[in-house]
């Protein structure tokens, strides 16, 4: 299967070329044209179990794990994918060893790769703020990530601080804890960094240049109130 | 009659238009894209080809009026922009009219007439408006999009998410329809994949697709907005 990333970087999108039986799985609502002999079929990943009820409330909670594969009937077909905001996007060939990816951020992978919703890598309920929840991808093939803003990839050898509302993905190899920027918490919360994220020992960290949630809370108090 | 002669700069993102007009040379334009303009450009406000055009124009999302940029005595430059950050392509129309989604006219030189077209049901359905903006004749057209736009030579069937499409030839049919594969499969499938309605187009024709829509952007700013709390 050919790809290739276009309109980079702030309105990027994948276009596939894929022959007779090849697959993508991408997010839900992904898809933004395609050409006629590909079919769709929609799955649920739960995440701690439940059925389409509480996958509804995911969803509307901005988790939606709904994913849809799209297989190439006839040969030559192609499919374009995109994220949903302005922003990047990364091929990462995965060869050996897994990669963490922040949910909002994964677009598509190839049928290879397995998608570990359950991953709770990380404490359960982050207080940051921030709903993330993450998805553990292993197996060999491709991965295409997307982020609020550009990618840039960090080569951790020892130890780095990212906060958490900018890690798109890490490796598998590195070791991680959330813990507070500054020395003391009144300090970090003080700070606007609330909790970051520690990254030990060798491997791969993408970040992306921004986070959307600053730019909801700059407009936000600007719009008109909603109904509670 | 000669085309205009043009550049458009710093795409896909901040695409800008600018536009060389020679003594006697005009450009009609939407409303309030003109951002910067030599002095020897004049403006005049109207309603291009008469008061029942732009009221169709005014159904399928663009605006009553329309300004007339013209070149007098002198060759001047005018700056255009859309409203929002995006691409801004440039076609030529020859004979082939075509059909552009709400919002997405910007321009157009002389020999081209902007209108719009009903859609009836299949505007209902696929959420964009029950009027397109048809351009018809010969000459220059501008659209501009939110996010890149990509050129689709469409051969046969292609499908295209409803929000996504800026502009097609009228030589392509399309009507409104799900995925293959999310067909019969009952309604909860077609909610749950997220894909939901879709273009299908048939023929032979040029296709223009934008790579963002506004959209999911306006829905997650939504949950950001304050909450307004009822005290009585």
């Amino acid at each position: 299967m050919k790809h290739e990333v276009l309109c980079r970087p702030a309105a990027s999108i994948v276009r596939f070329w894929m022959e007779t039986g090849e697959q993508i799985t991408c997010e839900a609502g992904s898809m933004i044209a395609m050409s006629q002999g590909l079919t769709v079929e929609t799955t649920t990943r739960t995440r701690g179990g439940g059925g389409v009820f509480s996958g509804l409330r995911r969803m509307l909670a901005g988790e939606s794990f709904f994913l849809n594969h799209f297989t190439a009937q006839q040969s030559g077909q192609s499919l374009l994918l995109g994220p949903a905001l302005l922003g990047d996007v990364l091929h990462h060939p995965l060869i050996a060893g897994g990669l963490i990816v922040q949910a909002g951020s994964w677009l598509a992978s190839t049928r290879d790769v397995q998608l570990d919703t359950s991953w709770q890598g990380f404490a359960k309920g982050l207080l940051s703020g921030e709903s993330l929840f993450w998805i553990k991808c292993t197996g060999i093939g491709d991965l295409y990530l997307s982020s609020y803003g550009a990618i840039y990839s960090v080569d951790v050898d020892g130890e780095y601080v990212v906060d958490t509302g900018h890690i798109v993905a890490f490796d598998e190899t590195l070791q991680f804890e959330l813990s507070k920027a500054s020395s003391t918490w009144l300090q970090s919360f003080l700070g606007g960094e609330g909790i970051v994220c520690r990254f030990r020992g060798k491997g791969t960290v993408y970040c992306q240049s921004h986070q959307f949630s600053s730019l909801g809370y700059m407009l936000g108090p600007m719009l008109r109130p909603r109904r509670g | 009659m000669d085309g205009i002669s043009f550049d458009i700069k710093n795409r896909p993102d901040f695409a800008t238009l600018e536009v060389m007009l020679q003594p006697g040379q005009k450009i009609l334009v939407e409303p309030s894209a003109m951002a910067c303009m030599s002095p020897s450009i004049q403006m005049k406000s109207g309603v291009a080809g008469g008061a029942l055009r732009s009221i169709g124009r005014m159904l399928a999302g663009e605006s009553f009026i329309v300004n007339t940029f013209s070149a007098q005595d002198q060759p001047g430059e005018l700056v255009l922009v859309s409203g929002h950050l995006g691409d801004i392509l440039h076609h030529r129309l020859d004979g082939i009219g075509l059909r552009l989604q709400r919002g997405a006219f910007l321009a157009n030189g002389p020999g081209v007439e902007v209108s719009s077209s009903w859609q009836g049901a299949k505007g209902f359905f696929s959420g964009e408006g029950l009027v397109l903006l048809k351009a018809q004749g010969q000459g220059d057209l501008f659209f501009n999009s939110y996010g890149a736009i990509l050129e689709i030579d469409v051969k046969g069937d292609y499908y295209v998410d409803t929000s996504y499409v800026v502009a097609f030839e009228e030589t392509l049919q399309y009507r409104i329809s799900t995925l293959p594969g999310l067909r019969g499969g009952g309604f909860k499938r077609l909610f749950f994949s997220g894909e939901g309605l879709v273009c299908q187009f048939t023929g032979h024709g040029k296709l223009w697709v934008q790579t963002r829509s506004a959209t999911p952007y306006l829905s997650q700013i939504h949950s950001y907005r304050p909450v307004q709390r009822n005290n009585n």
